[in-house]
């Protein structure tokens, strides 16, 4: 199709007019209709009908009817005087608009009609390359409404676009816009999604990081219940010897060897006994040596391995008694319960007054913030669902004039959510509960190992601080036996999770202890 | 989940007697202590069921005996506790599906769905009581006097 440039931005195919113009006229590619125009009227074929105005700035249409019948069928094939004037709107003439007076006195008669253009002039045919059919866009846009976002806009000013022939290349149809416009959406909602997925992952990453951490706390718990069950049984093994039970060579091979380690055989018992206690295992209830002595064939493979693995030479063994002597929990701390329920502050002050604590309760959490403004504690042991105030809340409130002292959560409430709660309000660590004496004590040692009880911290400094070890109260312990059971069991935990968790030589520690807060260092 | 086999976990009890070694009765206070507790709170329950009917209450109940409960390894007293605190939650159906656990967030008919919760939270009272009888039975069998 042979259209011009201005044509060509918005002409689609089927606009009968724009096609014949333009292909009828080969020199005066659009215009033809207006060069016809132009040659009658120079001609002056028909000045009764139609001619120049005096001024030759426009032409009038003296007798439109004669007009229609005569030169309309004659030049431009049809009669209708309709779409002879349509065609010189097409073109952007105007017909000069005149009042009814101006129309009465005028020198072409009351039914002429006048048309001008700025470049339709008489004798100047050049002008005429101006003259340009206005852009089909007019009638297109307003058909293709529908279609083009730009619709109301183009309707509203369809003459500044044609007139100055830039009808905006970029227009983006309504189809391709909603199909934008759903894209975005899509993209926005899978955005959201991605957030989602994000924030379960991060609480994923979160339970399973809280999970590794109790899972790495049970595993040092079994670790310091094998290394137990492994010196009970060396005790049993001598017990058993010395009474002349025999035993298989490989275990008898054992027994020799650290026979000097064990030669108490009454503090082997007891030794027992408080394993029994503690872990609830029937069967090793000494009352009942038969099913042990039937037994010991079964067990020897496990027991020969793990004895080697727990304690190959006299040598460790020393090291160990070293050790255990030496990050004993000491004795003194001053522990305040922050608990509601009558049973479990009972059963919990027990625990740790058996652990040579001393034990402060109050039941809500308005009360723990009031004392902990007051007093200092070594250890806070906080319920969460409690009256007035919750423990987490409580915390957090505590955490804002109190930075130091560990803060644990004791709680029924362990869900993955719960738990990161609990840290994010300022709780070192929880205590799920029901928790058992054991639980308790390996939360003790955790947060008060090696740390010197503050009312005993103002003596310790009077007497130059003494080597630790020297310290450990043992004349307590000859009147309280129990408690001696205790701590030999405190000792083997204590030695297990030493090995896992720190290289950290005591002196280092005990210099830290002195200034910095306990919070810092243990948090894993 | 269903409810532990054992009514007592007599592992955790057993910590606890030892400790009569040097608190003769120490034990035994805390139990009947306990019992005591328990019935108060099944009254207390009792009474928000049929009056009340505040779910929330009967949530900070639940979650009240359980602890106790726990602490002392009754553990069947324990499991129908935090039964009925999660029914007070509305976190668990009476029916036990699973769909209820998501579209629990904002039901039109409040008081019609309250409902369907505190009848299962009075099915689980009954059970309680049931599992509380049990406790006592073999406590009493243990102590060698009636508690």
């Amino acid at each position: 199709m042979n259209v011009t440039d201005s044509d060509m931005s918005v002409s689609r195919p089927g606009t009968a007019n724009t096609t014949n113009n333009a292909n009828s006229g080969a020199k005066a590619p659009s215009n033809d209709f207006v060069r016809k125009l132009f040659g009658i009227l120079e001609r002056c074929e028909y000045p009764d009908i139609v001619r120049w105005t005096e001024g030759g700035e426009s032409f009038v249409v003296l007798d439109t009817g004669k007009f229609t019948t005569c030169i309309l069928p004659n030049h431009f094939k049809h009669s209708n005087f309709a779409s002879f004037v349509r065609q010189l709107n097409k073109y952007d003439f105007h017909k000069v608009k005149k009042t009814p007076e101006e129309k009465q006195y005028s020198q072409y008669g009351e039914l002429s009609w006048e048309f001008k253009h700025p470049f339709f002039l008489v004798h100047n045919e050049s002008a005429l390359d101006n003259i340009k059919r206005k852009t089909t866009a007019q009638k297109k846009s307003s058909s293709n409404d529908n279609n083009n976002i730009l619709g109301p806009f183009e309707h509203q000013a369809p003459h500044e676009i044609s007139s100055t022939g830039s009808v905006p290349s970029n227009v983006v149809s309504k189809e391709k816009f909603n199909l934008l416009k759903k894209k975005v959406d899509k993209l926005q909602k899978e955005l959201d999604i991605s957030k989602h997925e994000n924030n379960n992952a991060k609480l994923e990453f979160q339970k399973l990081n809280s999970k590794y951490n109790t899972m790495i706390e049970s595993l040092l718990t079994f670790k310091t219940l094998n290394d137990n069950l492994v010196n009970n049984f060396g005790t049993l093994c001598t017990t058993l010897a010395s009474k002349g039970v025999e035993l298989p060579q490989t275990i008898y091979d054992y027994v020799n060897l650290n026979e000097s380690l064990n030669k108490h055989t009454t503090a082997g018992n007891m030794q027992l006994k408080s394993f029994e206690l503690n872990n609830g295992v029937d069967s090793m209830v000494p009352g009942r040596p038969p099913t042990l002595q039937s037994a010991p064939s079964n067990l020897t493979p496990a027991a020969d391995s793990s004895f080697h693995g727990g304690l190959p030479n006299n040598g460790e063994r020393d090291l160990r008694n070293e050790s255990t002597e030496n990050s004993i929990l000491r004795e003194g701390f001053h522990v305040l319960l922050v608990e509601d329920d009558a049973v479990c502050i009972q059963l919990c002050s027990k625990f740790l007054r058996k652990y040579g604590c001393t034990v402060e309760v109050v039941t809500d959490g308005l009360s723990a913030i009031t004392t902990l403004e007051k007093f200092r504690y070594d250890l806070v042991l906080m319920d969460i669902v409690m009256p007035n105030l919750d423990g987490a809340t409580a915390t957090s409130i505590v955490r804002s004039f109190d930075n130091h002292t560990p803060i644990i959560a004791m709680t029924g409430n362990i869900e993955d959510q719960d738990l990161i709660t609990y840290l994010q309000h300022g709780m070192n660590d929880i205590l799920a509960k029901p928790f058992t004496r054991d639980d308790l004590h390996s939360m003790l040692i955790r947060y008060l190992r090696d740390r010197i009880p503050l009312s005993k911290q103002h003596e310790q400094r009077q007497t130059q601080s003494p080597s630790i070890s020297q310290t450990t109260p043992h004349s307590q312990s000859h009147s309280r036996p129990p408690l001696r059971e205790q701590q030999s069991i405190q000792a083997a935990s204590e030695d297990g999770s030493r090995v896992a968790s720190s290289t950290i030589s005591e002196s280092d520690i005990n210099g830290l202890i002195q200034d910095e807060p306990l919070l810092k260092k243990q948090r894993v | 989940m269903t409810i532990p086999k054992e009514v007592i976990n007599w592992s955790i009890l057993n910590e606890i007697i030892s400790m009569d070694e040097d608190d003769p009765g120490f034990s035994k206070g805390l139990i009947i202590q306990f019992l005591e507790q328990a019935s108060n709170t099944f009254e207390e329950m009792e009474v928000n069921v049929q009056q009340t009917r505040d779910l929330k209450k009967l949530d900070s109940l639940g979650h009240f005996l359980k602890g106790s409960s726990a602490a002392l390894g009754l553990q069947s007293i324990a499991w129908v506790c935090e039964r009925i605190q999660n029914l007070g939650r509305k976190k668990e159906s009476g029916f036990s599906s699973t769909e209820d656990l998501g579209s629990m967030a904002s039901s039109e008919d409040v008081t019609e769905d309250d409902a369907v919760y505190l009848d299962a939270i009075e099915k689980a009272l009954v059970q309680a009581r049931h599992e509380f009888s049990l406790v006592r039975e073999e406590l009493s069998e243990y102590y060698h006097c009636e508690l």
